[in-house]
């Protein structure tokens, strides 16, 4: 074996190494759960806030101005509700505590959507 | 190099292949997504190609389509407005019992859908259930439980016999004055399925459109593998009774939880049989999975308020599947998903495979 030769095989075990760690990467990381949960409000299509939903964290309330009116969005325990709103129906309250990633509440005459970030079990949920 | 270092280095070598095709095809497709409030819900329609241009473009056609059913069906704008010349449902409920209107392709092919479905599901889906829908107000500030005497006086408005379509003519007839179309069990199914068309005519491949859970996806997922749809557990807050694989195919879930009130303890949704008058009981949800999101959306309304065995028969002489959680919290589907779903454990339901 020349030098040549070494430096060829040294080569393609380094990108056989990072051709593995791609794959590694596709199939196996994206699909776990490793990022901290965090939900996202938006109101009337604007991003309102990203708040972390640390389960370690005291309960939060926090008042936000649908357009509707106000309401207040709870969180406790990693979980985030959506407490009182301003309209009739209140399907948005009566959904009660979400945590998943993926997971939304939303309030459709207030325009409000509360939605659990980072990479879900699922690619859509039908309900 | 002895033939052992041979088999190495073809093994590293494929590696390297595997590894740079995985890396540019995850580099090479690109994503566009959108939200809108429609059709009293939230619509996400996600897409997914090379040519980033062209995608803003196609949901944009895909929006156009679903905004255009809309405004066929929208029930409850003033008589006289411009939403209600726009509406054909809005024409048609106004012109009960006095004369044929003339409508919309699409709307025509959305009557024809419900009055073929109403017979061959005996009655447990009618389109004409607007006027008892009304007593209940459930869209209203304040739903209420109707007296029984306005609900019997009611449903003989309940009548698709009496609703007469005319293909040739494209128009439509409710003969009973006071009879009411009410399209909501099917059009946002038939609006996502409209959406879909238009992504394909401009040239998508892959997509997932979210009508408020309605969910009908075009090829697979951004792996190549069928898209994993999550079906709501009936009572618990954001989890998952299971898990259905989908490829060119939609879910649509009827459920008692999303629309309902309480009164004197007990649960009053939406979902109303149209032979009674009163909320159908005999489940917590039905999913149907279909390759057409407006006849999957129609079906999981039928095999909502039909009891679990009948609605199992019908969807197998349908040739469609359903995932059904019953009253009584037992979970059954049609054989034909045996093979495409999950059903997750530690709910507080009873997996009945069959």
């Amino acid at each position: 074996m020349t030098r040549g030769d070494k430096l060829l095989i040294a080569a393609v075990l380094l990108c056989a190494f990072l051709g593995l760690l791609t794959i590694y990467r596709h199939f196996v990381i994206s699909s776990d759960q490793r990022f901290p949960a965090q939900a996202t409000i938006t109101v009337e299509g604007k991003v309102l806030c990203t708040i972390d939903l640390d389960p370690a964290a005291g309960q939060e309330l926090m008042q936000i101005a649908g357009r509707l009116g106000p309401a207040t969005v709870e969180v406790a325990d990693g979980k985030i509700r959506m407490r009182e709103a301003n309209c009739p129906e209140q399907i948005c309250v009566k959904q009660s505590w979400i945590a998943s990633p993926g997971s939304t509440i939303v309030c459709l005459p207030g325009e409000i959507i509360i939605h659990v970030d980072g990479p879900a079990p699922v690619d859509a949920v039908t309900r | 190099m002895t033939r052992r270092g041979h088999l190495l280095l073809i093994l590293c070598l494929g590696l390297l292949v595997a590894g740079v095709s995985v890396y540019l095809s995850e580099r090479r497709i690109k994503e566009y997504r959108s939200e809108q409030f429609l059709m009293d819900t939230l619509v996400s329609i996600k897409v997914y190609g090379d040519d980033a241009a062209a995608l803003p473009v196609a949901v944009a056609a895909a929006y156009g389509e679903m905004h255009r059913i809309a405004a066929l069906v929208d029930r409850f704008p003033l008589t006289g407005t411009e939403e209600c010349r726009r509406s054909d449902v809005c024409r048609i409920n106004a012109m009960a019992g006095i004369a044929p209107v003339r409508v919309d392709a699409d709307t025509l092919a959305m009557l024809l859908l419900a009055k073929k479905y109403q017979e061959l599901s005996a009655g447990a889906f009618d389109v004409t259930i607007g006027p008892v829908m009304d007593l209940w107000d459930f869209a209203g500030e304040n739903p209420k439980i109707p007296a029984s005497s306005s609900i019997v006086a009611t449903l003989p408005l309940v009548d698709s016999e009496s609703l007469e379509i005319n293909e040739i003519e494209s128009t439509a007839y409710l003969r009973k004055a006071g009879m009411k179309l009410d399209l909501g069990a099917l059009a946002k199914g038939y609006a996502t399925e409209k959406a879909l068309q238009a992504l394909v005519r401009q040239g998508i491949q892959k997509a997932l459109i979210d009508a408020g859970g309605n969910i009908r996806v075009l090829g697979s997922n951004t792996r190549n593998a069928p898209w994993r749809i999550g079906i709501k557990d009936p009572r618990q807050g954001d989890a998952l009774v299971a898990i259905v694989t989908l490829e060119d195919a939609a879910a649509v879930t009827s459920g008692d939880y999303y629309r309902y009130f309480e009164a004197d303890g007990q649960r009053y949704h939406h979902i109303l049989h149209p032979r009674s008058g009163y909320p159908a009981h005999e489940n917590m949800s039905v999913t149907v999975v279909s390759q057409d999101a407006g006849l999957a959306d129609l079906l999981s309304t039928a095999f909502f308020v039909m009891k679990g065995e009948e609605a199992l028969a019908l969807a197998d002489k349908l040739g469609v599947n359903l995932v059904l959680v019953s009253a009584a919290g037992r979970i059954v589907h049609t054989s034909g998903l045996a093979a495409h779903l999950e059903v997750l454990p530690g709910g507080a339901y009873r997996y009945d495979p069959r």
